[in-house]
């Protein structure tokens, strides 16, 4: 059932992407050394170990009379260097389990999901059940009857696709219902930015990014880095540490770096001039603000208004008052925001003064939370306001670029033909065409349920919405109306899911776990590498493995220094009984009958060879298949007419109407029609940028009663020791002072980072045990108490592993999307909402705990990674 | 000779190097140069956050100890098994197996790095990855892993225009290292911000003079956009400072201590009547 082509003795070294985006999209490539069949080390990938810099035409940039060398090997992040602590990890899973009190003939028992245990299981056992169900269910139900997550982020895989692979197999069925992915990583610019600028898929400029890294450098006065942190969210998904290098230069350069956000994040850490500390979700107000400023002073763009933007003047009578008799003025914004009214006026001043580009990774906590739509479209207005497209006038991603630009570029047409954030390779390589998993991209079923309303649909049974909430859709699709179940079909009965996290990474985990107990969900059927987080609700697991268990193909072609096709070769045999999701799969597909259907009669290396051909490398006279296996890596040269495409959205700014941005006006839209039209009462998004309050959703500002009893604002992070959910574990990061605190009873606690005063007035010292709660829970961390933070606000990373003191209520790991917002964005924004929500921080009350639940503080921990496996071992106990 | 020379100004606190260095020492066994490292606590790297001045001036620089490599180490003579000696590269090895688990070199060692293993009854410290060198790698592992170039590693002729910006850890202990740092953290800022309270204002341009109480050496900054001033790098000791703005009442400040980062706040400057 493994792969073929046993590991000899001896040592060896292969190349392995280290990315932890997955959808096959590789980056922070690495050289593993092997011996023996043991992982030695992880290392970064030379470029010029097996060719010379003249072959790839190695790059710089020169500006201001200073040069920047990119170098020669990749910027691998902790994530790579570590990463042997996750493939030997005491939390693989190494056979199939069964739910002790689930039984597929009999009881199910779904109202233990998350507290019964688990006995080993016989693949070939296992693999009867799980045909047997899908048989079942797609029979009593239809295919409508299983839900595949399907999709999330984690190991980036080609062949043996982490995430998606069951939706082949499903298709063969019949079907499936698909869970719809919400723009999670870029909430407010898809519900928000969208309508102002288009700039599809996602709302955060991708298409119009190419060369901007060097346009910055020639042409940027002044880089605000609001919700950014370009030394942490890189480092999981592309580009590794090359952003960080980017800003040093940039300092050496004299841009002013200045970083607006709550925490003094990793990057304003090293890189700020300036660091205006803001209350979490409140950056509408500030940006309200700087508008009001630059009106009254007359010190924005007005040419460039009248020619690239529409209904500037509805606008403008909101940030003036005229709308509703409330001036946005600094006096007003500072009551809302905590930045001190002459510091608005300061930043307006400096910003209308010099040339500045606003920087992002994915926009983080600044674009999810409640009402992300605003604080989006309000930077796109504001930079629309100084001359968007101007030389110097841009927003910037660090991590993307244009990746999800080209990606859309291919989708409408336009061909792929396009730079990229560094200096473009010849081609960018894709070695998409073997990639069997699934991304949003790929198709949309007909069935489907949001992501961030499953628990409600699950429970209710229905949905009755606007947008489908899926990130990839064009804008016109948060018009469509779409209901559930679909006429004729019937609602989900199964979960079958690649991507368990839901927990600790979604809104309102607590609210999951209940729905997963919905007695609706007759199976629950989870594949993966390691036993966490929603793995523990699953009713039959299946043991995956790791990448560097498997022969795959990899492409770097994030905006890393160089781009590289390389061959995955497997460094060691897989451990126990796994098989990567792929095999897995195709050992489905056989007990059903399908295994020829679903492998499309290749092997992987056959998959393999169709990756490489689709890459182009080949047909491009760049890099023979030969030369690949001779070699095992490929570096793509530089073009050499890279400086000559467009940097950013300059041909925007220069003819708006030869080259239009994607709304209906080709314009930048302060004032959205559409909105008007479909959403005429929707209070939450209105036509034009607002400061919400409250409203029937949410209730989370300082201003609320409920701050009475939960007096912080909390902020929550893409985690900086982990990716969303995964590497928690990692017993090398739980050494390092942000990454755990060691609690007084020796358990490794989530920091919670609060301000000196906060804790005082707490009682709260630092290394502390603290509870974090409001009404929908508790959350267990370790106290960091630092001046990184502001007063009035606590810090906490999302994906902490979860380890329930009381399943639904208390959970000792730290992971805060239990107790975060349960409704989605707005009204009418599916989108979920993990930060800027009301807790109060108390010291935890330990003994009172221990004394009401003596079971949840006996089980098996290993000081070091944290829980472990014995936990959820059956032993036959009662 | 090697030497290893660490910008503090360049790292980014990515702890690649530390983490480098359990990739490389964990689970892997280098004998006879090094036996393996337990998984958790010891640090042949180690660094550290070192949190600067208040809200909201604020930063982080990261702090590395490491073995020093000394010309004159002490730990040398104070192994009675005589297991330490000094390699013609530069480098000091512990041999892991004459080591007999003394701790000698521990209690002599003035930096604190060297690290005891109670499953192997032996001491432990950073070899600069000889094991790699000796096969023909330019770096040891935290070299090849620091993205930013922070780390530099070499013969000490190659590097002597970068020793020459740097300086050495704790020098009056006299045991001449062969690590230098670049951006040491015993300077520190002085930083505050002036505003007018009246017009509800930053103050840009004002004059802030800080003067060394002993030495009396002066330096002038002008107040930024956001009325900041931040004095970069000062010797520890006690300052006076004066703020002037035409047209505004000055203000003075005694008895500044320096001896840490220091945000002095927010100073209001009030308009002079006529």
């Amino acid at each position: 059932m493994a792969q073929k082509g046993k590991i000899k003795s001896g040592e060896k070294t292969v190349i392995k992407g280290t990315c932890l985006s997955s959808f096959g999209d590789n980056s922070n490539v690495s050289c593993v050394d092997v011996k023996d069949n043991k992982i030695v080390r992880i290392r970064p990938l030379h470029y010029d170990w097996r060719y010379k810099p003249e072959e790839f035409n190695p790059w710089q940039y020169k500006a201001r009379g200073k040069t920047f060398e990119p170098p020669l090997k990749s910027p691998l992040p902790p994530f790579g260097v570590a990463y042997k602590k996750r493939i030997y990890s005491p939390n693989r899973i190494l056979y199939p389990l069964k739910r002790v009190d689930w039984d597929p003939k009999g009881e199910r028992n779904p109202q233990n999901r998350g507290i019964s245990k688990y006995v080993r299981i016989s693949w070939d056992e296992a693999l009867d059940i799980v045909a047997g169900e899908i048989k079942r269910v797609v029979k009593k139900y239809g295919p409508e009857g299983v839900l595949l997550q399907a999709e999330g982020h984690g190991e980036s895989k080609v062949v043996n696709a982490a995430h998606g692979c069951p939706t082949y197999l499903m298709k063969l069925l019949g079907g499936y219902t698909q869970q719809v992915r919400n723009p999670d990583s870029w909430e407010g610019w898809y519900w928000g930015a969208k309508h102002v600028w288009g700039n599809e898929p996602v709302g955060l400029n991708m298409e119009f990014s190419s060369n901007l890294y060097n346009d910055v450098a020639h042409n940027t006065e002044m880089l605000i880095c609001q919700g950014a942190d370009p030394e942490t969210t890189p480092w999981g998904f592309g580009g590794g540490c090359l952003p960080s290098l980017m800003c040093y230069w940039y300092s050496e350069l004299g841009i002013k770096q200045v970083y607006i956000c709550p925490d003094l994040n990793y990057g304003a850490a090293v890189h700020a001039d300036k660091w205006i500390p803001i209350l979490p979700n409140t950056d509408v107000a500030l940006q309200l603000a700087v508008a009001y400023q630059w009106i009254t002073n007359g010190t924005y763009d007005k040419a460039y208004v009248k020619t690239h933007v529409i209904g500037f003047d509805k606008f403008s009578d909101y940030v003036l008052g005229k709308e509703d008799g409330v001036p946005k003025t600094p006096k007003w914004a500072a009551a809302k925001c905590g930045v001190p009214s002459r510091i608005i006026k300061a930043l307006a001043k400096e910003w209308a003064a010099k040339r500045t580009t606003v920087a992002h990774g994915y926009g983080g906590p600044y674009i999810r939370g409640p009402y992300s739509s605003e604080p989006a479209r309000m930077e796109v207005c504001l930079l629309g306001m100084q001359g968007l497209g101007k030389p110097g006038v841009n927003q910037l991603t660090f991590v993307e670029g244009t990746m999800l630009g080209a990606y859309n570029r291919g989708r409408a047409g336009k061909g792929q033909a396009m730079g990229m954030l560094t200096p473009t390779s010849i081609i960018r390589p894709m070695v998409n065409a073997a990639y069997r998993g699934y991304i949003p991209f790929m198709w949309k079923q007909q069935s489907i349920i949001p992501k961030t309303i499953l628990h409600d649909v699950i429970e209710s049974g229905k949905y009755d919405i606007y947008g489908s909430s899926d990130q990839m859709d064009p804008v016109e699709d948060q018009f469509k109306h779409y209901v559930y179940p679909l006429p004729g079909k019937q609602e989900i009965h199964m979960l079958w899911t690649d991507t368990p996290c839901f927990t600790t990474c979604w809104n309102d985990g607590n609210a999951f776990h209940r729905a997963m107990r919905n007695p609706k969900i007759e199976f629950m059927l989870v594949q993966h590498p390691w036993l966490e987080n929603d793995s523990i609700f699953a009713d039959i697991i299946l043991p995956s493995n790791t990448k560097f268990e498997e022969n795959d193909i990899g492409a770097d072609h994030w905006p890393v220094q160089y781009n590289c096709v390389y061959l995955e070769e497997k460094a060691i045999e897989p451990r126990g009984e796994s098989m990567s999701d792929y095999e897995i799969v195709e050992a489905i597909a056989d007990k059903l009958g399908l295994k020829e259907k679903y492998n499309e009669g290749k092997s992987i290396q056959d998959w393999i060879k169709v990756g490489f051909d689709g890459s182009q490398m080949e047909k491009s006279g760049l890099c023979t298949w030969k030369q690949l296996n001779e070699k095992k890596y490929y570096v793509v040269p530089t073009d050499p007419n890279w400086e000559k495409i467009p940097a950013g959205m300059i041909e925007f700014y220069q003819d708006p109407e030869k080259s239009p941005m994607s709304t209906p006006t080709g314009k930048l839209e302060f004032w959205s029609q559409r909105l008007a039209e479909h959403f005429p009462d929707d209070d939450e998004r209105l036509p034009v940028p607002h400061w919400v309050e409250k409203s029937e959703f949410h209730d989370e500002r300082i201003s609320s009663d409920r701050a009475k009893q939960y007096s912080l604002l909390c902020i929550s992070n893409h985690p900086r020791w982990r990716v969303h959910a995964q590497l928690d574990d990692v017993t090398w990061f739980h050494e390092i002072v942000t990454g755990k605190v060691r609690g007084s009873d020796g358990y490794l606690y989530e920091p919670v980072w609060l301000h000196p005063s906060d804790a005082a007035k707490r009682g709260i010292k630092n290394g502390d045990i603290v509870n974090l709660f409001n009404e929908r829970g508790q959350v267990l961390g370790g106290a960091y108490i630092t001046e990184r933070i502001m007063p009035g606000v606590v810090y906490i990373d999302h994906g902490a592993r979860y380890d329930p003191i009381v399943p639904g209520e208390i959970d000792r790991g730290g992971a805060i999307n239990t107790i975060c917002p349960h409704h989605t964005t707005s009204k009418n924004c599916a989108g979920m909402v993990t930060s800027g929500f009301l807790v109060e921080a108390k010291l935890a009350d330990m003994n009172g705990l221990r004394r009401q639940y003596p079971e949840a503080f006996n089980r098996p921990y290993d000081k070091a990674s944290g829980q472990t496996m014995e936990r959820v071992l059956y032993k036959g106990e009662e | 000779m090697k030497v290893l020379v660490i910008d503090i100004n360049k790292c980014n606190g990515c702890y690649n190097c530390q983490v480098a260095c359990k990739d490389e020492h964990v689970g892997n066994d280098w004998t006879p140069i090094a036996k393996p490292q337990p998984d958790t606590g010891q640090f042949w790297m180690k660094v550290t956050d070192v949190v600067q001045g208040s809200v909201p001036k604020v930063r982080v620089r990261y702090m590395h100890d490491i073995c020093q490599h000394c010309d004159d180490a002490p730990c040398i003579p104070a192994c009675k098994a005589g297991s330490i000696y000094k390699r013609e590269d530069g480098i000091v090895v512990i041999d892991p197996e004459k080591c007999t688990g003394a701790r000698q070199c521990i209690d002599a060692c003035p930096y604190k790095v060297i690290y005891f293993n109670s499953d192997l009854n032996i001491s432990q410290k950073c070899t600069m990855c000889a094991h790699l060198l000796d096969k023909g790698w330019k770096e040891p592992r935290c070299v090849d892993a620091c993205p930013t170039g922070a780390l530099t590693f070499g013969e000490e002729a190659d590097l002597k225009d970068l020793i020459a910006k740097a300086e050495i850890l704790h020098p009056e202990y006299k045991v001449k290292p062969r690590v230098y740092y670049i951006g040491l953290l015993n300077k520190y800022f002085i930083a505050g911000a002036v505003y007018d309270p009246e017009a509800d204002e930053c103050l840009e341009g004002a004059m802030v003079t800080l003067t060394n109480t002993k030495n009396k050496k002066k330096s002038t900054l002008k107040t930024d956009v956001f009325g900041d001033f931040w004095f970069e790098r000062q010797e520890p000791g006690k300052y006076s400072l004066v703020i002037e703005k035409a047209g505004y009442l000055s203000r003075k400040v005694e008895s500044i201590d320096a001896v840490k980062d220091l945000n002095l706040g927010d100073f209001e400057l009030y308009k002079k009547v006529a």
